[in-house]
């Protein structure tokens, strides 16, 4: 039975990704005003997973992101004010400047981080659940999130197969965007569905629709449960599209910015959220509007306050190497 | 005292730390129901049931396992079988255990130890001898500590098990059937991780060297008394990071170096001993730096080849009387 | 543009040179002409001149050290010029133009390896050594190698002690001393280790404290001792002469000569106005024995015996603080008068301190003459590389027994020196009668 959703959960669901997209609007203007060092990679268009998922879990539940990974952050509860600033690399920023946009992590709220290498993920969340199973004895559930491109990694195997294997509490989210970097999936995988591989594994897959939050929601609410009770990992394959380029400043030679837009226009998840409400649940374009300029001036103040960030003290430089 | 062997030592290690942390487990192949393929595990899966996990072949999960483990909080301690084989989640040891804390700002903390059984043991041949400690003192983040007895393999493996740094611990396998003096629990010294033994006291030469080629320190050292040559031998213990001020006190004491390991030279974990001395205390220096190690090549399986790749006390005692 | 001091080369055969006394200080004045210092060789001291007008800028090698020919020794320049490649720089490491690269490596190459080095050589030493070095003002290229591949190494600088180096620098280092005490004490010449600092460190006061002290004391007791450093051709006497006794295993044979016809044959010449020295005859009649035998005018070298065909007859001169061998260069082909006018020039030369060094150099054998002192026999100290010497002593009337009678005459003994190496008894001896019988038979010069 889907779980019934209340107009408050749904306007949470629209503020958070109000949020996720103004604030890679935001990313994605200064970056190219050359404001933010490094590069960036925009979430754009894929809000409804990040926000589907995370708002299924407890702050002590784990997420495992990817260098695409600012809605992810942004969805477990970061405060934004300090992640614009890490973003930024200032010494306010959630990691105090070292990690920046690829390295984002904010263990308050159970995000443990933006991983760099593709792929890098799988066995840290399959690592976390175990201990929280196996040694810590708690109901823990660990989440990682990973793109087509990256279910090629060798490590996805190693850590589909234990989770099984010791029914550990892990989900594994695949936000299938059809483009590993500038290579189409189907030209370097020959399965329709990336869920098609967790029959190999023993563990249910499962695909829902990447743009309508509900349906992301209502799977991993199930996940959840399946994996608290025990019973082991689930496979959610959220079918999406990467809307931007691979990073911003991609020029996207490998395809056509018509079609992308062509896509765009027909599955922004902010676009068609007032067409995917469950029933009896209502919001006035004015409703929405205001939720979308409260999330702007958020935005807007996430960046005031990364601007007026110091970078980091030349002394934190050799800081953090070691714990002791 | 009583007399253990290095690979008893190292289990009373083991069950003296799980005793103390509950959270602390450790997994790896074949250590549950064969006890180690050393024995360096046996008993402990009766005394701590559920805490010694025999995982599949899958070293990219039971090192980024181990890495999400301990970012969950628990605090693992993980098997490499052979050293040989850490090369397989090599990314899991740079990218993931090295740096969650750098680049997070300091938020994860990653008490895990790496236990790798190394160097050549008799017919191993290329893929099952080496000794690999090199690669990894290039690495921030890890520390990597290489005992050479009993005593200290036990003292040594509780101090990286009660870090919470990631710790690289080489045992090697010619090691684990020496006995030695170990004291009782309530008469042990605590070993603080960096620090390196000056073993003997001497004057005219200093040799420095760890692990498996302590040996030939030793028994370089005992054919040059025979001689009136006296050598001062210091064990570095810990190979990262490395005792820098005993190292050079002694050579300026002695005015002379002489390293030995059994990795291969070029590059070898020492070649940054001799490039510190010659940095640091150059001046003090009244002959060159002299290295022994294994030549540039993978190991031979073939008894009389194999010979050839090891040093001995007298390749030690002739460079050393040549530079008096 | 400072001008470079350079040891100089005197004559053919020298290679090294010390350097016995700086006639300027840093910081003094110079005119061109005027001398800058002396420079010691194994033979003499010389006194260099400065070649242009100037100030002393910077001594680079101390008095007592020994460098090698052409090695920079100091630089002559403007006022608070800068000194070309400062900054301490190693004295010795001034590269002399021209000398072969290769000289290093043969350095290198010997084990142990010699002193001596060429200068501007590398010297290959550890960091150790050179540290210690440093610290105790050494000269890397004056310490011998022991070390593996020649290098020099720790022990060879510990148990390095420079020859005739005044160790001051580290007297300086030591005490501690206020800066007008230690400029006080440079003038002075006192050695502050000496001074009691009666407020921690040196001041002027208690330099002039220990002034008047050591002066009140001086007065009181006279000095039983004093020490002095050597002179340069004190020095170079020293060391050829301790060379000499260490090298050649010597007979001294004395001979009494009858020297009536000397005496005639002089008295002859002088009435013809031709004035000639005992001296004199004594170097014509000996070298013309000498060509007839070889053996008394050759060297030893290693198992060779050199023989020359020539005869440069060295005659030692006294002087007031020592004594030079000047010789006469071809003296068996020269005329008795020719002879005698190059006697005295070389004579009023070495007194005046001008002598050129190549009249110092290459002689053949010597003759010493004591005779003035009275003195009748002696074992004169062969100069080497020559292989004998010829002492002469004093010409006295003694009664002999000619033909039965005893009779007057005036009998001068020779002491001849010989190196038992290739002069057999027999043939010093047969040397010797030969001397005899020209002397005493004069017409046997023609035969």
């Amino acid at each position: 039975m889907p779980e019934s959703i209340t107009k408050e959960q749904a306007k949470k669901f629209y503020e958070t990704m109000c949020t996720i997209r103004c604030f890679e609007e935001s990313v994605k203007h200064d970056f190219l005003n050359g404001e933010i060092p490094g590069f960036v990679h925009l979430y754009i268009g894929e809000e409804a997973i990040g926000t589907g998922i995370c708002a299924a879990l407890r702050d002590t539940d784990l997420i495992e992101s990817t260098h695409r990974g600012h809605g992810h952050c942004i969805a477990k509860g970061a405060d934004v004010n300090r992640m614009m600033a890490e973003v930024f690399g200032k010494k306010d920023g959630l990691c105090h400047g070292k990690g920046g946009s690829m390295h984002i992590a904010d263990f308050s709220v159970g995000m443990l981080g933006a991983n760099g290498v593709v792929g890098g993920g799988y066995n840290l969340a399959t690592g976390a659940a175990l201990a929280n199973k196996m040694i810590l004895k708690n109901d823990t559930v660990s989440v990682v999130f990973f793109g087509d491109g990256a279910s090629n990694r060798g490590t996805f195997h190693e850590a589909a197969n234990v989770a099984a294997a010791w029914k550990l509490p892990v989900i594994f989210v695949n936000e299938m965007n059809c483009w590993a970097s500038t290579t189409p999936y189907r030209t370097t995988t020959a399965v329709e569905n990336i869920s098609d591989r967790a029959k190999g594994y023993n563990m249910p897959g499962v695909i829902v629709d990447g743009q309508n939050v509900f349906e992301v929601y209502q799977a991993a609410v199930e996940a959840v449960a399946r994996a608290r009770r025990g019973e082991g990992p689930t496979f959610i394959e959220a079918k999406t599209y990467r809307i931007e380029g691979h990073f911003v400043g991609d020029p996207e030679l490998y395809r056509k910015k018509e079609e992308t837009m062509e896509i765009f226009h027909r599955t922004d998840p902010l676009k068609i959220f007032p067409t995917q409400l469950p029933e009896g649940v209502e919001f006035t374009q004015e409703e929405l509007d205001q939720i979308l300029a409260g999330a702007r001036e958020k935005i807007k103040k996430a960046k005031e306050f990364a601007v007026a960030c110091e970078y980091p003290e030349e002394s934190e430089f050799l800081t953090d190497v070691y714990a002791d | 005292m009583r007399k253990i062997t290095f690979s008893e030592a190292t289990r009373e290690a083991m069950a003296e730390e799980m005793e103390k942390y509950p959270e602390c487990f450790v997994m790896g192949e074949d250590i549950a129901r064969q006890g180690g393929i050393f024995g360096q595990f046996k008993g402990l899966p009766a005394e701590f049931p559920g805490r010694v996990i025999d995982t599949p072949i899958s070293e990219t999960f039971i090192v980024g396992g181990g890495v999400g483990a301990a970012l969950a909080g628990a605090r693992p301690v993980v098997d490499m079988h052979f050293a040989d084989f850490i090369g397989v989640a090599m990314d899991e040891v740079f990218n993931q255990m090295a740096k969650v804390r750098y680049m997070f700002g300091g938020q994860a903390r990653i008490p895990l130890v790496l236990r790798a059984p190394d160097g050549l043991a008799g017919g191993g041949a290329a893929q099952h001898s080496q000794s690999v400690e090199s690669w990894f003192i290039h690495i921030p983040g890890i520390k990597v500590v290489a005992p050479s007895n009993p005593y200290d393999a036990k003292m040594v493996l509780k101090a990286a098990i009660e870090s919470d740094d990631p710790v690289l611990y080489f045992e090697n396998k010619v090691l684990y059937k020496e006995t030695g003096e170990v004291p009782e629990k309530e008469d042990e010294v605590p070993y603080e991780i960096g620090k390196a033994r000056v073993e003997r006291e001497g004057k005219d030469v200093t040799i420095v060297s760890y692990s498996i080629g302590m040996k030939n320190a030793r028994a370089a050292a005992d054919l040059l008394a025979k001689d009136g040559i006296q050598a001062e031998v210091i064990d570095l213990i810990t190979l990262s990071p490395w005792d820098k001020e005993t190292v050079i006190n002694s050579v300026k004491k002695t005015h002379r170096l002489c390293l030995v390991s059994e990795c291969v030279k070029q590059g070898g974990a020492l070649a940054e001993v001799a490039a510190v001395v010659a940095e640091e205390a150059l001046e003090y220096l009244d002959a060159p730096i002299l290295r022994y190690g294994a030549p540039f090549t993978p190991i031979p399986f073939a008894p009389t080849l194999e010979k050839l790749y090891r040093v001995y006390p007298e390749d030690l005692v002739k460079g050393i009387k040549g530079v008096l | 543009m400072a001008t470079e001091l350079l040891m100089p080369k005197l004559g053919l055969t020298m290679t090294e040179g010390t350097i016995d006394e700086w006639k300027k200080k840093e910081g003094d004045p110079v005119q061109k002409g005027e001398i800058i210092y002396a420079v010691a060789t194994d033979k003499l001291t010389n006194d260099v001149e400065a070649e242009c007008d100037g100030v002393l800028l910077k001594i680079l090698v101390q008095e007592g050290e020994t460098v090698p020919c052409k090695t920079l020794v100091g630089w002559i320049g403007q006022p608070g010029e800068a000194v070309p490649g400062a900054a301490g720089a190693a004295p010795a490491a001034a590269a002399p133009a021209g000398e072969p690269a290769k000289a290093a490596e043969a350095v290198a190459a010997s084990a142990p390896a010699a002193v001596g080095r060429p200068a501007g050589a590398y010297v290959p030493a550890t960091p150790y050594a050179k540290k210690l070095a440093r610290e105790k003002s050494f000269e890397l290229s004056a310490i011998p190698a022991t070390g593996y591949k020649g290098v020099v190494v720790a022990r060879d600088v510990l148990g390095f002690a420079p020859a005739e180096t005044a160790q001051t620098a580290p007297a300086a280092e030591t005490v501690k001393a206020s800066p007008l005490a230690a400029k006080l004490a440079g003038d002075l010449g006192v050695d502050l280790s000496a001074v009691k600092a009666a407020h921690g460190r040196v001041l002027a006061e208690d330099i002039l404290a220990y002034l008047a002290e050591t002066r009140e004391k001086a007065e009181a007791e006279p000095a039983r001792e004093e020490v002095k450093p050597m002179s340069g051709m004190r020095k170079a006497i020293a060391r050829n002469m301790l060379a000499s006794v260490q090298t050649s295993p010597t007979v001294t044979f004395n001979l009494g000569i009858d020297m009536s016809e000397m005496k005639r044959y002089r008295e002859q010449l002088k009435a013809k106005e031709i004035k000639v020295s005992y001296t004199d005859l004594l170097v014509k009649f000996v070298a013309k024995a000498l060509t007839e035998f070889p053996l008394l005018n050759c060297s030893v070298q290693d198992n060779k015996i050199i023989y020359k065909h020539y005869v440069n007859m060295g005659v030692a001169v006294a002087l007031d603080n020592g004594l030079v061998v000047p010789n006469i260069q071809d003296a068996d082909k020269k005329s008795l008068t020719q002879i005698s006018a190059e006697v005295k020039e070389l004579a009023k030369l070495a007194r005046e301190g001008k002598l050129p060094p190549e009249k110092l150099q290459g002689g053949t054998f010597t003759i010493t003459n004591l005779g003035m002192y009275g003195i009748e026999s002696f074992t004169p100290i062969i100069n080497q590389p020559e292989v004998a010497i010829l002492g002469v002593n004093t010409m006295e009337d003694k009664v002999v027994v000619r033909n039965g009678e005893m009779v007057i005459r005036p009998i001068m003994n020779l002491s001849l020196t010989a190196d038992h190496r290739v002069v057999d008894g027999s043939v010093a001896a047969q040397f010797l009668q030969r001397v005899k019988a020209l002397m005493e038979n004069p017409a046997l010069m023609l035969a």
